[in-house]
């Protein structure tokens, strides 16, 4: 069948991405680094006025009860930890990547930001789970990044996502992955890979986004840490943070077991830890006034 | 407003006129309601896991969180609210327990969810009288008050009721 959608202008859209800021640029290659420190997360936020702000505000926020207040950057990104920082630094510096509502999907404002992180929580404890040597640090940030591809395909998408559904419904097409390469002639995973190539993400992560999806596809070395995002996508679908008309209309692929150690009882535990560092993240980001 | 917003492991009730007890976006977890057609009291739970032995610990946090605890809380949440302590004449729903595509057992845990607040329900004297379980769709559960009327409701297949 012919899709519906022109590539051509989906890629189109790609080029015109702005560039990232430099900071997201020096964080994402700080963090494909096997062994950076803490120290180097702390250098690309103190030199920048308001990120600082933004750091010293969560970390006061009333989710972390904190009797004193904290005014030291240092004193706080190690109470917040890297994958706060983490975490403020992308959603500080993305524009409306993460929170513009995802019109094909369906997906409410910050749905994307909301699926992300509760995504990338749990990725970073399937990292745990791991069977063999795992460089666990890109498995956090792999699970933020995973479905940056929605933000540019959600507005093409509108008009096939009617007929994506019925479609998976009568069983004439498998998932939502498929009916989006039916339709479109290409699925959000590739278009996210476009997009990390455009804004020159480091080669993991690049990975990690196009098979998120189809892990057992991806090359060798960047295996673990699709399967690690292929997990923590689906633990944020069944926890109900999906992105809308696409949720759970997606196939597990069961080659994680590999790679991770995750059973019915392990799973369970990745759930509760994740959501709740879900629910301090939201809260504390502060992010969530906008909505409702 | 005196709508009932329930999160993940919450659970509540109401009987304020004209107020609705909602959940928003189910995945696996399970929302179980009960109704009280002659007092007009509803309530729900929000489920996201079958067993508080899972992590004994988070029980104690937020009991709604686990069946086996959730369900009974709510039940004596009901019964506080005025309703019969043999849960005489309660509406009993199931929704919610759906799963990922072709996911092996290990992800199914909103089956498992869904057969252990069964067993609960079952050894409270009580059974789902409507359910809406199961398939790969999330969904957002309202409760009303005046009618007891349960709707559901998910991105990209409009709205029905059960
Ligand atoms: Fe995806
Ligand atoms: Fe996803």
């Amino acid at each position: 069948m012919e899709p519906r959608i022109c590539c051509e202008n989906i890629r189109e859209a790609i080029e015109k991405l702005p560039m990232l800021s430099p900071n997201v640029s020096r964080l994402l290659q700080v963090m494909s680094d096997e062994d950076y420190e803490l120290d180097d997360i702390v250098n690309i936020v103190k030199y920048d006025a308001v990120l600082t702000a933004k750091v010293l505000k969560t970390v006061n926020s009333p989710v972390f009860g904190l009797l004193n207040p904290v005014t030291s950057l240092d004193r706080a990104i190690s109470y917040l930890g890297k994958w706060m920082v983490v975490s403020i630094i992308l959603s500080d510096n993305t524009g409306d990547l993460f929170s513009q509502p995802l019109e094909g999907y369906e997906g409410q404002q910050n749905a994307l930001w909301r699926h992300d992180l509760f995504a990338a929580f749990s990725c970073s404890e399937v990292a745990r789970l791991a069977k063999q040597n795992f460089e666990t640090e890109l498995a956090f940030t792999a699970g933020l990044l995973h479905d940056i591809g929605k933000f540019v395909f959600a507005p093409f998408w509108k008009q096939a996502a009617p007929e994506a559904l019925k479609r998976i419904a009568e069983g004439s097409i498998a998932d939502y992955l498929a009916a989006e390469r039916a339709l479109a002639g290409m699925d959000h995973a590739q278009i996210g890979y476009e997009m990390a190539k455009h804004w020159e993400f480091p080669q993991p992560l690049q990975q990690a986004i196009l098979y998120h999806h189809t892990p057992q596809n991806a090359p060798e070395e960047y295996r673990a840490l699709a399967f690690a995002a292929h997990i923590g996508d689906m633990c944020a679908m069944m926890a109900g943070c999906d992105t809308g008309n696409d949720g759970m209309q997606y196939p597990l692929d069961d080659g994680y077991a590999e790679y991770f150690d995750v059973t019915s009882n392990s799973l369970a535990q990745i759930l509760i830890e994740a959501e709740a560092q879900f629910k301090k993240a939201i809260s504390s980001l502060s992010f969530e006034e906008e909505v409702d | 407003m005196s709508d009932i917003i329930l999160g993940i492991g919450d659970y509540g009730a109401s009987k304020s006129p004209g107020s609705i007890v909602k959940t928003y976006a189910l995945g696996s977890c399970v929302a179980v309601t009960m109704y009280d057609p002659g007092l007009r009291v509803a309530g729900m739970v929000h489920i996201a896991l079958p067993e508080s032995k899972l992590n004994p610990a988070k029980g104690v946090d937020c009991p709604g969180y686990f069946a086996d605890l959730g369900v009974p809380l709510l039940f004596e949440e009901m019964v506080r609210m005025g309703c019969q302590r043999k849960g005489r004449g309660l509406v009993v729903k199931m929704l919610g327990g759906a799963s990922v595509m072709a996911g092996n057992d290990t992800f199914n845990i909103g089956k498992r969810n869904i057969l252990a607040v069964k067993k609960i329900l079952w050894s409270l004297g009580m059974g789902p009288t409507a359910e809406d379980v199961g398939a790969n769709h999330s969904r957002t559960v309202s409760l009303y008050v005046d009618t007891g009327l349960v709707t559901v409701s998910c991105p990209g297949r409009g709205q029905w009721q059960i």
